[in-house]
């Protein structure tokens, strides 16, 4: 066996048999992206209560509650009626209800004679998307009242007789809502909030090998075990050749896992496996290169474990593993581009998108650099290291 | 090849050069470590200044000297750990600076703390330090469990480190420099900080290490350590090898003499006055019932003051011969104490 191989495997039994490595290696970044897909999993299927209270109980009021209670919305909605705008208020205040329309007195009239009464829509802070919602299929409802209103004016207006007003209202309402808008990926598919935060976690937790990593250095040269290396015939190279290796397997060896079992169990999509293998391998060598710099930028082991710990949060916080980077302002997202993390979070965003492969060149050839430019600059400073 | 010790050392015994080596390595020679002329800077300051020596196969050469006096930046600079301003280092007829690879493949170090890795077991971290050195496979098994018996260790092998006594530690940390057979041990105060126990098992393992072949370059600021265990003695002080040679050689160098202690009953006056006149004795001082001689070579002219004391009507009731000791040797080359 190569002394390189022998350096790295026996760094790699000694971090496997720390459990806070299989802990922030393996199962945090696991855990985190299961609760992130159990917290967001309804995303894809909101359900709410809502209720009416039809003060009017004219035709087109009545037309309202159908509307509500149509096949299309089953699924998003369940609809009650109550009796009084009081009882609907304390329903939703209660968290009963996620939501309430008020239709006033004299709301049919006042279509059918081409003036409007608004709907009201109550909401609680406490389900503030429940309440978009029922806002939305109000402003929807009454926009397609609108729309008839206008259409039979404009038939009027063009000579139809008056006495084909209501024939030509029934004509109108029956004609559908327009296209909705559907918001959708640069890609075939939604990004999904699981396909997001597990790459992300991942990403995240596997920074931390570098506080591994840089720590370990440091308690071999206190532990004087340093020296015994040292003198033994391989040189320095094969010292730090070695413990890079443990620190490259070890970081693609826990988002290579993440990936896996986020895909197996929690449905994330992380994109073609391939390109997914080598952006984790390209994220990897950058963990080598991150570790390498805070040897040569530290001088004891609290030093190391201080820098690890700001590079890591630093990059985290501006890669956008925290946050959706796609809603993040233009500034964020312009910073996020300065980090590895950020490059590879928007590869696997793409991907998961349903971007092709070559979406994933730019970014891979940027982590890629990434580890170039942290392993030069670690390489520029290695005299720090030789010299202590 | 062998260069003459620095500042007036004695040359090395003929016996110890003439022999050969203990193990072939390729390289033909005839000591396993030869270092000529060392100097090393620190800066301004001077840590080694013009050390020489060498020594031959199966010889325990100690370095001795207080702390602070350069031992251990002569043992980093054997080890190929620095690099000498000025003169060179010979491994097993390889230059350590030029060949540094194949001569540290030649040296077992045992540094001056325990050096392993407390979270893997003994056997882990042997079968480690051996993978450094090429072993692998059986043989790497072989001799693990090899040097888990010399240490004797083996009932532990398979325990974690941390879980071991110090004296254990200890142990398996020379252990740790044997895996590969190396032609030169060299050891960096392997007993500081030990209990008097596990310092006695240390010393003799090292004893037995020596006697089997092995070059010893062991550093020690523990006078006793090295007059019991090395065959050749450097004293090095401010960073020069002052004086080396065998203990009797420094003693005899310094002009250091040995006490002859008699109690005795009876003519102490006559005892004493047939004392003062004999050749070898240098002073005769007499309190109570105790003659004190201040002799050169005090075993030597043992016979011939009893017989005085017969003579002159003097009862020895008990005789002790003090030899001075490396202690005194210390005080008189450099004028300090060893323990300052």
């Amino acid at each position: 066996m190569h002394p390189v191989v022998a350096i790295a495997l026996k760094d790699l039994r000694q971090r496997l048999r720390d459990r806070s490595a299989w802990v922030l290696g393996f199962i945090a970044p696991m855990a985190v992206a299961g609760l992130i897909s159990v917290a967001f999993g309804g995303a894809q299927s909101f359900h709410t209560s809502v209720a009416v209270v039809d003060d009017d109980h004219g035709a087109i009021a009545t037309g309202f509650t159908q509307f509500l209670r149509s096949p299309d919305l089953h699924d998003l909605l369940t609809v009650r009626t109550v009796s009084s705008r009081a009882d609907a208020q304390s329903k939703v205040a209660d968290g009963v209800l996620g939501a309430a329309f008020v239709i006033p007195a004299g709301f049919s009239d006042a279509v059918t004679a081409g003036s409007s009464e608004p709907i009201t829509v109550l909401g609680s802070v406490d389900a503030t998307v429940a309440a978009q919602v029922a806002r939305s299929l109000a402003e929807s409802f009454t926009a397609h009242l609108e729309g008839v209103q206008l259409s039979v004016r404009t038939a009027v207006a063009a000579g139809a007789p008056a006495s084909s007003v209501a024939a030509l209202a029934a004509q109108a309402s029956a004609q559908p809502l327009p296209e909705q808008v559907q918001p959708q990926a640069s890609g075939a598919r939604t990004l999904t909030a699981v396909s997001y935060y597990a790459p992300a976690m991942g990403t995240f937790f596997m920074f931390f090998a570098i506080g591994f990593g840089s720590r370990g250095w440091f308690l071999e040269r206190s532990g004087g075990t340093l020296e015994r290396l040292s003198v033994a015939p391989l040189g320095i190279g094969a010292v730090l050749a070695g413990k890079s290796l443990a620190t490259f397997v070890y970081g693609a060896a826990s988002l290579g896992t993440v990936a896996v079992v986020s895909s197996l169990l929690f449905g994330a999509d992380w994109g073609p496996p391939p390109v997914v293998a080598a952006l984790v391998l390209a994220l990897a060598l950058t963990l080598v290169g991150l570790t390498a710099l805070v040897i040569t930028l530290a001088r004891t082991e609290r030093q190391a474990e201080g820098i690890a710990s700001i590079l890591t949060f630093g990059l985290v916080l501006l890669g956008g593993n925290f946050v959706f980077i796609g809603q993040a302002p233009d500034a964020v997202r312009a910073l996020a581009r300065l980090t590895p993390n950020g490059w590879a979070l928007r590869a696997f965003t793409d991907l998961a998108g349903g971007a092709p492969w070559t979406a994933a060149v730019g970014p891979l050839l940027a982590v890629l650099a990434f580890a170039v430019a942290t392993s030069a600059l670690a390489f520029a400073l290695r005299r720090r290291v030789l010299a202590r | 090849m062998t260069p003459a010790p620095s500042t007036g050392a004695a040359p090395a015994s003929a016996a110890a050069r003439a022999r050969e080596p203990a193990r072939g390595g390729g390289d033909a020679y005839e000591d396993v470590l030869v270092a000529s002329h060392l100097t090393r800077r620190f800066g301004d300051r001077v840590a080694v200044d013009d050390v020489s020596f060498h020594i031959a196969p199966g010889e325990a050469y100690g370095l001795l000297g207080p702390n602070g006096a350069g031992k251990t930046t002569t043992i980093r600079l054997v080890c190929g750990l620095l690099s000498p301003d000025d003169g060179s280092i010979e491994v097993a007829g390889i230059d350590v600076t030029a060949g540094a690879t194949r001569a540290k493949a030649r040296i077992g170090y045992v540094p001056q703390e325990v050096s392993l890795y407390p979270d893997l077991t003994a056997r882990e971290n042997l079968a480690f330090f051996g993978r450094l050195y090429r072993l692998s496979g059986s043989a790497l098994r072989a001799r693990v469990d090899e040097v888990l018996e010399l240490v004797d260790l083996t009932d532990r092998a398979d325990d974690r480190v941390d879980a071991y006594s110090g004296g254990m530690r200890r142990r398996l940390n020379i252990g740790a420099s044997l895996l590969h057979r190396p032609e030169l041990l060299v050891l960096d105060e392997p007993t500081v900080g030990v209990d008097p126990q596990s310092r006695h098992a240390i010393m003799e393992s090292i004893r037995a290490l020596g006697s089997s072949g092995l070059a010893v370059l062991y550093t020690t600021h523990y006078m006793e350590e090295a007059e019991r265990l090395c065959d050749r003695v450097g004293i090095i002080d401010r960073g020069r090898l002052v004086a080396e040679g065998t203990r009797r050689e420094l003693v005899a160098r310094v002009g250091e003499r040995d006490r002859i202690l008699l109690s005795a009953s009876g003519s102490l006056g006559s005892f004493a006055a047939a004392c003062r006149s004999m050749e070898g004795i240098d002073s005769v001082d007499v309190s109570d019932s105790t003659v004190e001689l201040l002799a050169r070579d005090g075993r030597l002219r043992l016979p011939t003051v009893l017989a005085a004391a017969s003579s002159a009507g003097a009862s020895v009731r008990s005789v002790e011969v003090v030899e001075p000791d490396l202690e005194a040797v210390f005080l008189h080359l450099t004028g300090t104490a060893l323990r300052e």
